[in-house]
């Protein structure tokens, strides 16, 4: 039936014009869908259709006013009859039209319950009823709201090949589509495989560009991380679906080449063993990186799918540099301004995954002005962007050469950074605290931004979080920070936090935290020898807090800081090495020495670093040093040493060398 | 560390490296970022004898690939007003990531040969080197580790300082006790500079260790 040109005509009108004229017409239009003219009825829903298709603005003002609801009911009321299959037709589309890419609408489609009427239509004797409803069902299934599938429910998979096996290539991707997005557990996709869906599947890969594409996204969902499924759908006819989809990266369809190389991706990331071939990995990146500067949604999957590809794999990061991936990202950031969130998002996830360890990717940062890019997005007013923006900036600092150079220690680089500590976000906020931590690592340039922009204070705040991830954060920063660090830098830090202070973040009841609180104690004594006394305020509350926490018996990564906070204290003066002795042996007895335990540890680090507390304790140049011999001889310590002579690390094979070279000076044998 | 030019000609050679088979060697404490050396390098020439301070702290080491790099710094530089200080980059020969032949920077297998050969704790591995390039060497039992050091650019002076970084180091550093001897190459200069280094104390009675970590 011919729809009037007056409702053509107020589709494309601006709603700038929303005069009584228009709201008369939207309240009008209401009235006739609910009028039990069929002719009436079926003219009011064209209307609305026709007004909605691709026009958000118009989808939110019609549903504010009810729309759903009463398409809903036209499409209930509507008997199987052939006269009313142009309403159940007109209704269905318009209700797939309100959930298509319109989450709101979704929404409104599902509260109104008309869900299981939609399904029925698909066993209605009319084909084109059948396609209105598949085609409907189809834009429900594409949102996360869509009903949850129990796939492991007999009737539920009988219906699901009853989808998969129609001819019709609507309800066949309709199928497909429920697959795609309803499938999520490991449980589910073996069910699936179990019942042959892969075999029907690849038919569809044969199909219409809609099958194809539907088929190649179920792939996707069906083979994730799953090896059985991947070696399933690769030994199908002898890996002839992996070479068609693999064609399929060539086709020209942009969406059809952006769905296949997901679908790889996923393959590659199951499997890898699946493509030893070089040539399909440099393809499958040449291919998406030429699908980046697609400007529909293909473009901004490209780039997530690029980021998760490459994703902690040096071989391909290293192909897709070769390729020029981060010149090609760069042009198309410097070029758009008009990027969408998740391209963006997606584009610096690319950036950072290139530059995670490849030193030749964070140069060339430098070199083409990414800095300024990346300073910018900061400034983004999404939270991912932000985020994704900042793990771009702590991956390319990850580059010592840089780092020394001051590349990061600037203003305009560093003032960004600092305010986003209070960005309401806390994905932000991880996220500007992992980039920090490598950023503040200056090697002791005499100017540190940071420090000029109360970045110490700030970090002492966070230090003190509910989040213990945080709380970790902050300290490696500070850590980071005072690495090398002269006297005035140190000054900073402690006359803000006091020993009492300090000693909670050693005790903190999580291990990583209480790791980088020692590692931050660690470089707080390095250096110049004064700046052991830190340890000795308050009466030696921070050392004795060290020796308790040593006792404890804590995690190997732990307990590796804690003796170097020792072997550094234990590098000092004479009254120094004393106070370690008497964390190594307190007064209490009954307690087994840690140091004998650490020595037999697992970890060669741990190993290393208590065999260096021995060495500097009996370091020859001190007065003391024969006192303390004694009584690690007596505590079992040196023999212990002399058990470990061929310790199967070179280091502390060396180290243990040093002692009992010391220890014959002192008269005893080797 | 900068030196003067002295004329000589080596023809190019492309860079090549060997990856094998091998893991990666096992950390060393006293070669780990934070560590300070000092110590001279000799460079004399046929006019005088001349020595200057040299002060070494190593910035960042990445074993995985074999990599380190640090600062240098020339004291009682004649030319210079104040100690001036290069930034360097290492490899480190350990049969996955360098071998001992060089392959660039205008240095034969020959120019390898004659200076890892003036380290006395190369000699027990010459022979294999010399027959096969030392594949069947286990550098991760060996109390020592080579390296060569390349200087990038000068930290705190112009290039227009008078002084070139155009050669490069090999070096040769003890687990044992931390001590590093080097040669300096570069076709230009006086030949075999000795560099000689030391850890450094920092006036405390024992070792002292500072850390950071990379996100």
């Amino acid at each position: 039936m011919p729809t009037t040109t007056t409702s053509a005509a107020s589709s494309s009108s601006s709603t700038a014009s929303a005069s009584g004229n228009n709201s008369n017409r939207q309240a009008d239009v209401f009235s006739r869908l609910a009028s039990s003219d069929p002719e009436v009825k079926l003219k009011a829903l064209r209307e609305v259709k026709n007004q909605i298709i691709g026009n958000r603005t118009k989808k939110l003002s019609f549903l504010k006013l009810g729309a759903v609801p009463a398409i809903a009911s036209a499409l209930a009321d509507a008997d199987d009859s052939e006269k009313c299959n142009n309403i159940l037709v007109q209704s269905a589309a318009a209700l797939g039209s309100f959930a298509c890419g319109f989450e709101a609408g979704v929404q409104a489609v599902l509260d109104a319950g008309v869900f299981p009427r939609l399904l029925r239509l698909l066993t209605n004797p009319d084909e084109k009823v059948v396609d209105a409803g598949a085609r409907s069902l189809r834009m429900i299934f594409q949102s996360n709201q869509a009903p949850k599938y129990d796939f492991l429910q007999e009737k539920n998979m009988e219906f699901l090949f009853s989808l998969l096996n129609s001819e019709n290539e609507n309800v066949s991707g309709l199928g497909a589509s429920i697959i795609a997005h309803a499938c999520g557990t490991s449980v589910e996709q073996r069910v699936l495989c179990e019942a042959g869906v892969l075999e029907k599947l690849v038919i569809l890969l044969d199909g219409s560009l809609s099958q194809r594409e539907a088929c190649l996204e179920s792939l996707a969902t069906v083979l994730k991380n799953n090896p059985e499924a991947v070696s399933d759908f690769v030994g199908l006819e002898s890996g002839r679906h992996l070479n068609s989809v693999t064609e399929l990266t060539k086709d020209r369809y942009p969406r059809t080449r952006l769905l296949s190389c997901l679908c790889l991706v996923v393959i590659y990331n199951t499997s890898p063993s699946y493509f030893v071939n070089m040539g399909t990995k440099s393809g499958l990146i040449t291919t998406l990186l030429e699908l980046l500067n697609d400007p529909g949604q293909s473009g901004d999957d490209a780039a997530l799918g690029l980021s998760c590809l490459i994703a902690g794999k040096e071989d391909l990061q290293k192909l897709a540099y070769e390729a020029n991936a981060i010149k090609n990202i760069v042009d198309i950031l410097k070029t758009d301004s008009e990027l969408q969130t998740k391209r963006l998002q997606g584009l610096f996830l690319s950036l950072a995954e290139l530059c995670s360890k490849l030193e030749d990717c964070r140069c060339s940062f430098v070199s083409l002005q990414v800095l300024d890019l990346l300073i910018n997005a900061l400034r983004h007013k999404d939270a991912d962007v932000k985020a994704a923006a900042c793990i771009c900036l702590r991956n390319a600092s990850r580059s010592v050469k840089n780092l020394s150079a001051g590349r990061f220690n600037s203003d305009h680089v560093m003032l960004p950074l600092v305010q986003l500590l209070h960005d309401p976000s806390s994905s932000v906020q991880v996220a500007v605290l992992g980039a920090l931590s490598n950023i503040v690592l200056d090697f002791s340039s005499p100017k540190s931004s940071f420090i000029e922009f109360g970045g110490i204070k700030q970090l002492i705040e966070l230090s003190k979080s509910m989040d213990p991830d945080a709380r970790c954060s902050a300290l490696r920063a500070l850590r980071n920070l005072m690495f090398l660090a002269d006297n005035k830098r140190k000054e900073l830090f402690i006359s803000d936090v006091n020993a009492q202070g300090f000693a909670c973040l050693i005790s903190d009841p999580e291990p990583p935290v209480q790791e980088q609180a020692l590692a931050l104690l660690r470089n707080l004594v390095d250096g110049c020898i004064s700046s052991i006394e830190f340890v000795f305020d308050e009466d030696g509350l921070i050392l004795d807090t060290v020796g308790r926490q040593l006792r404890k018996g804590p995690q190997a990564h732990m307990a590796i800081q804690g003796m170097y906070v020792l072997t550094n204290v234990a590098s000092g003066t004479e009254l120094h090495k004393e106070a370690v002795m008497q964390q190594l042996f307190p007064q209490a007895t009954g307690s087994e020495n840690f140091m004998l335990k650490f020595l037999q540890s697992d970890e060669s680090q741990l190993r290393s670093a208590t065999v260096w507390t021995i060495i500097n304790l009996i370091s020859p140049s001190s007065p003391g040093a024969y006192d303390r011999h004694v009584k690690l001889r007596s505590a079992g310590i040196i023999p212990q040493l002399k058990n470990m002579v061929n310790d199967a690390c070179l280091d502390v094979k060396i180290r243990i060398k040093t002692v009992l070279g010391q220890s014959m000076s002192f008269g005893d044998n080797y | 560390m900068p030196v003067r030019v002295v004329e000589s000609n080596t023809p190019a050679q492309v860079s090549g490296t060997d990856p094998g088979n091998r893991s990666q060697l096992p950390p060393s404490s006293l070669l780990g970022a934070g560590q300070a050396f000092s110590g001279t390098q000799n460079v004399s020439n046929q006019q005088k004898e001349e020595a200057w301070r040299v002060n070494v702290q190593i910035q960042g080491i990445d074993l995985e690939h074999g990599y380190l790099c640090g600062t240098m710094e020339a004291l009682n530089v004649p030319m210079a007003d104040t100690p001036v200080i290069t930034f360097w980059e290492g490899e480190i020969v350990d049969g996955k990531n360098y071998t001992f032949y060089t392959g660039k920077w205008e240095a034969t297998r020959e120019d390898d040969m004659r200076h890892w050969s003036k380290f006395p704790s190369f000699s027990p591995l010459q022979g294999q080197v010399e027959s096969d390039g030392g594949r069947q060497l286990d550098l991760n039992n060996y109390p020592y580790i080579f390296m060569r050091w390349k200087e990038q650019y000068f930290v705190n002076v112009g290039t227009d300082c008078g002084l070139t970084i155009a050669g490069f180091y090999y070096v040769c550093f003890s687990c044992s006790d931390g001590s590093i001897s080097g040669f300096y190459y570069d076709p230009n200069s006086s030949p075999f500079q000795k560099l000689e280094l030391k850890t450094v104390n920092e006036g405390r009675s024992g070792f002292s260790f500072s850390s950071y970590e990379l996100q």
